[in-house]
């Protein structure tokens, strides 16, 4: 899941007519972004953006100091360059961008303050990062597969807790091999601090990282304090390495397949098995029980922006296993049926509660009111010692552009109706007899859209919990948490 | 004004002027057409075909007695039923029709028996005597309605119910006594509004005696004058006429209706409020709009993908006005709610749960409701009610009366109805649609017990009171349509 290729903005450059298009509407929005930064006063690397903005764009200069739209469209430059590309089916239809098909509106409309108006206010506390696309601004001593994990993270290509833990420490046995201690320091001493945190943080920029990558990180980082000074660096980073194997093997894969065995084993003949989106051990677990022989039914439900289950609806089906596919809004009728509820987690939180895709709780919340087992599967290394009472404090928030993107793109006769009208710019001008869609939410004040990741499911949903220390009450899960991520 | 489309595609608009110039029986069958295929769906733009349809049809029956009219409208009405069962406002709109002319016939028949001699308001048991031989068959058929009318006024009714049941003179009785004690009923009667179809109260009133009822439609008015005077005049009633004056008046209140539940925006919403709805509903949105010409709130606005959140968009950002086939509304212009001052927040359906426990009142706008209380909405639905629930946030459900079903979900998964996959799952994705069953069911049931409160435009009520106004609206002998019917 680690191998897939970098994308690279330099693919732009083959193209010619398309590609221009979007170089130029890139450059207006990396000038946009620069333009914000300068005004925020966060100097990070405006220069250098606005720099690399009036150098793609040379042949509309003045468009860039113009600022038409909040500058918060901080989307995945390296992805558009190459929407027919089948290569990741799943991550394309979320990542299209409207507002590229056009040329840029050289219309001065909204300011930066604006841009507060287009973020939820109950979650503000969730929208201090943006989300990183770009190779701008990237350390120089960001590891190229660090930063093709960091890509891939931002874009969903790998997405799961699991899977992003998995790719994350793959990514740094690559970087640790790599790495040479300077003289006059120690592996032990510099590694974490100097190395390895650069690349933590470039992580975090392209999405907030999970718990389960969390607690892998602190083990690392606990491994390497321990290294003993006198240890050849070779075999220090060898050791190493060896051991990240080790936790993968351990306390992921295996985990895995043990998890698998024990849920299974809740699959009888004649169940009805409810998943929501996407997770790995709960299709392992089915695949497991499918493979064990039983005769079950399974019920999948979907939810927008990512549509993950309908990649596990595709592989259930190609199991040969009898699925049906629901949309999120039918799960009253997805929970009539059932008979169990299979809910991977993004984390076990310390109070009992689970963290996991949105809409997870509703379903769990139908099931409990139905009397049906909710079962989650997790590996320990999600387990976390936070705490939370609901779904505001500790959350994600995902670009709002993603909401659009799908419906948008579905309506593709709308810009051509627009075309017909012959006025497909000037919006401004005809605000208000133009019918607007939701593509132009930027440019309606009051208008926000909140595109959230996680939501958290109270404990008294939830039946039992199932990792590889056996199956548990969410009660029991700070003790696992401290016997699994603390107490080694 | 409707924009070019209308032309194309068939849909309300077009079938409403087709209505004018095609002859009855293939209106009814256009319609019928139309229902099969949803192209006229959802109950407003049922209701309001309907009511239309029966006024043609009742403007072309030639009538020579009452009995005759009825027959036709309930054959007219199985048929549309037939159709399209779960447009349950369609069944609403032919039964409110027929209680029309049940009512209009009894006061007819009341007229005829009375003849000259009656000048006073209150029932005298002389006249009601005499018109035993009339009323037995109606009135027997609608004792159990009679008594779920008068139960729950006092306990004057309520000494005479044994009697109700076996003859009719006790329960003229107990409507003399009730006259006599009219301090008491305006106020349990302006609960429902008396609106201008008929309720039992006003059956075994005297219509003369009905007119101070306070009577909060606004179409309601013109139509009790004019039959004062023709009883005043002691003129044999014009049925037909008074018929098509009790439709238009129907058609009058679905008209207003939503202005009338938008009254009640004030009582509901305060400042700083965070409000949770869900799909595009007219209702819904004027309600909102109502309030937001006073107060600044907060709207979080659950999309309703896959089946309306095309529609949920463009009603965030162009106003309450769905241009979905009932262009003929269009001139009016529906303001987004955005452009008010107030701040909507579109979230998908999955982040409900999520958010509710920073919302301080859903409002849900139903498909359907049924007369114990619960309902019918779209799908995601349930999920918002049961999530609102379980944070003890209050449900509210803004309804017009035609909504309201006598129809008691005893089975609801046979009133959910289940539309096109490919909203879910693109056709295009061949091997997918073939070896997945995907399902898109277009309605959820929301128990009674997850709503807190109904407004409709008769005011607001809790669920437990709606079979009161499901029995002020519709005749028991009307409830079942498809069956023996009316006679």
């Amino acid at each position: 899941m680690a191998d897939a290729s970098i994308p690279t903005p330099t693919q732009e450059e083959s193209k010619v007519s398309p590609a221009e298009l979007k170089k130029r509407a890139k450059a207006e929005k990396q000038a946009r972004r620069a333009a914000q930064k300068e005004q925020q006063g966060v100097v990070v690397n405006g220069d250098n953006l606005a720099a690399q903005a009036t150098e793609a764009a040379p042949s509309t200069p003045s468009q860039l100091p113009k600022v038409d739209r909040p500058p918060k469209a901080q989307q995945q430059q390296q992805k558009q360059p190459k929407p027919s590309s089948s290569s990741q089916p799943q991550a394309m239809p979320v990542r299209q961008r409207p507002s590229q098909s056009g040329a840029p509106k050289p219309i001065l409309k909204k300011d930066a303050p604006k841009e507060d108006h287009k973020q939820v206010e109950l979650f503000s506390h969730l929208y201090t990062q943006s989300r990183h696309h770009t190779f701008d601004g990237v350390s120089k001593d960001v590891h190229p597969a660090v930063l093709a994990l960091g890509f891939q993270i931002s874009s969903y290509e790998i997405c799961g807790s699991s899977a992003r833990c998995v790719a994350m420490l793959l990514a740094f046995k690559e970087a640790i091999q790599a790495y040479t201690t300077p003289t006059g320091t120690s592996l032990a001493r510099h590694l974490t601090q100097h190395y390895l945190s650069p690349q933590i943080d470039f992580l975090k920029t392209c999405r907030p990282i999970s718990e389960s990558m969390g607690n892998a990180i602190r083990w690392l980082k606990k491994l390497i304090v321990e290294i003993d000074p006198n240890t050849p660096e070779q075999e220090a980073k060898d050791d190493l390495c060896e051991l990240i194997d080790a936790f993968i093997r351990e306390r992921i894969i295996v985990t895995d397949q043990a998890i698998a065995a024990s849920a299974s084993r809740q699959i009888r003949d004649g169940s009805v098995v409810l998943t929501f989106a996407k997770s790995s051990i709960v299709e392992k677990t089915i695949l497991q029980a499918h493979a064990n022989g039983v005769s079950f039914r399974v019920v999948v439900v979907d939810s927008r922006p990512l549509f993950e289950a309908k990649s596990l609806a595709t592989s259930l089906m190609h199991a040969g296993l009898e699925v049906e596919y629901l949309p999120f809004s039918a799960i009253s009728h997805a929970v009539k049926q059932a008979t169990l509820v299979l809910l991977g987690a993004h984390s076990m939180l310390g109070n009992g509660r689970l963290m996991s895709r949105i809409g997870t709780a509703g379903i769990a919340m139908q099931a409990a009111k139905a009397d049906i087992p909710v079962i989650v599967c997790c590996e320990s290394v999600k387990f976390s010692g936070k705490v939370a009472l609901d779904s505001i404090v500790l959350n994600e928030v995902a670009p709002a552009e993603e909401l659009l993107l799908r419906q948008v793109a579905k309506q593709s006769d709308i810009p051509e109706e627009d075309g017909s009208k012959g006025k497909p710019s000037d919006d401004a001008k005809s605000e208000a007899t133009k019918v607007k869609t939701m593509a132009d939410w930027k440019d309606i004040t009051n208008l926000q859209v909140l595109n959230l990741m996680y939501d958290v499911t109270p404990a008294e949903y939830i039946r039992m919990v199932i990792c590889e220390y056996g199956s548990l009450p969410p009660s029991s899960v700070p003790v696992v948490h401290r016997l699994a991520n603390e107490g080694m | 004004m409707p924009a070019a489309i209308v032309g194309e595609t068939p849909s309300l608009s077009t079938f409403l002027k087709s209505l004018k110039s095609t002859d009855v029986e293939s209106s009814i069958d256009l319609f019928i057409s139309l229902l099969k295929r949803r192209q006229i769906k959802n109950s407003r733009p049922c209701a309001l075909a309907t009511a239309q349809l029966l006024l043609r049809v009742v403007a072309a029956t030639r009538i020579r007695d009452v009995q005759q009219l009825i027959d036709r409208i309930s054959e007219v009405g199985r048929r549309l039923v037939a159709a399209q069962p779960r447009e349950m406002a369609v069944g609403n709109i032919v039964r409110r029709i027929l209680g029309v002319v049940r009512e209009v016939a009894e006061e007819d028949e009341r007229d005829g028996s009375l003849g000259s001699g009656r000048v006073s308001g209150a029932a005298s048991p002389d006249p009601s005597e005499a018109r035993r031989p009339f009323l037995t068959k109606t009135f027997s058929g609608m004792s159990p309605l009679g008594q779920s009318v008068t139960v729950p006024h006092d306990f004057h009714p309520r000494v005479k119910t044994p009697m109700i049941e076996y003859t009719s003179p006790p329960g003229f009785d107990a409507s003399a006594e009730r006259e006599v004690k009219r301090p008491v009923l305006p106020s349990s009667a302006s609960y429902a509004g008396l609106p201008p179809v008929s309720s039992l109260l006003s059956l075994l009133e005297d219509p003369l005696a009905r007119s101070p009822i306070p009577t909060p439609p606004p179409g309601s008015s013109p139509r009790i004058q004019p039959m004062g005077k023709i009883t005043e005049s002691k003129e044999k009633i014009d049925v037909k006429a008074e018929v098509i004056d009790g439709i238009k008046e129907l058609l009058d209140e679905l008209e207003v209706v939503d202005n009338q539940i938008a009254e009640n925006a004030l009582d509901h919403i305060h400042s700083n409020e965070i409000i949770l709805t869900h799909t595009s509903s007219q209702t819904v949105q004027k309600f909102l709009m109502t309030a937001a010409r006073k107060r600044k709130f907060t709207v979080v606005h659950a999309e309703a993908y896959p089946n309306n959140h095309d529609e949920t968009h463009a009603t965030i950002v162009n106003g309450g006005k769905k241009g979905t086939g009932d262009e003929e509304e269009v001139d009016e212009r529906w303001k987004p709610l955005t452009s008010m001052g107030i701040t909507v927040i579109l979230i998908p359906d999955t982040a409900v749960f999520a958010l509710m426990s920073r919302i301080n009142k859903v409002i849900l706008a139903p498909h359907s409701v049924l007369a114990n209380g619960s309902l019918l909405a779209a799908a995601g639905a349930s999920t918002i009610a049961l999530a609102a629930k379980s944070h003890r946030v209050p449900v509210v459900v803004l309804s017009g009366v035609y909504k309201l079903s006598p129809i008691y979900p005893f089975d609801t998964h046979e009133l959910i109805e289940y539309g096109d996959p490919g909203k879910v799952v693109s056709y295009e994705e061949g091997e997918f649609m073939d070896k997945v069953d995907v399902i898109n069911p277009l309605y959820d049931w929301v128990d009674a017990d997850c709503v807190d409160l109904y407004i409709t435009n008769l005011g607001g009520c809790a669920p437990s009171f709606l079979y009161r106004i499901v029995a002020d609206h519709y005749r028991t002998e009307d409830i079942d349509l498809g069956g023996k019917g009316s006679s």
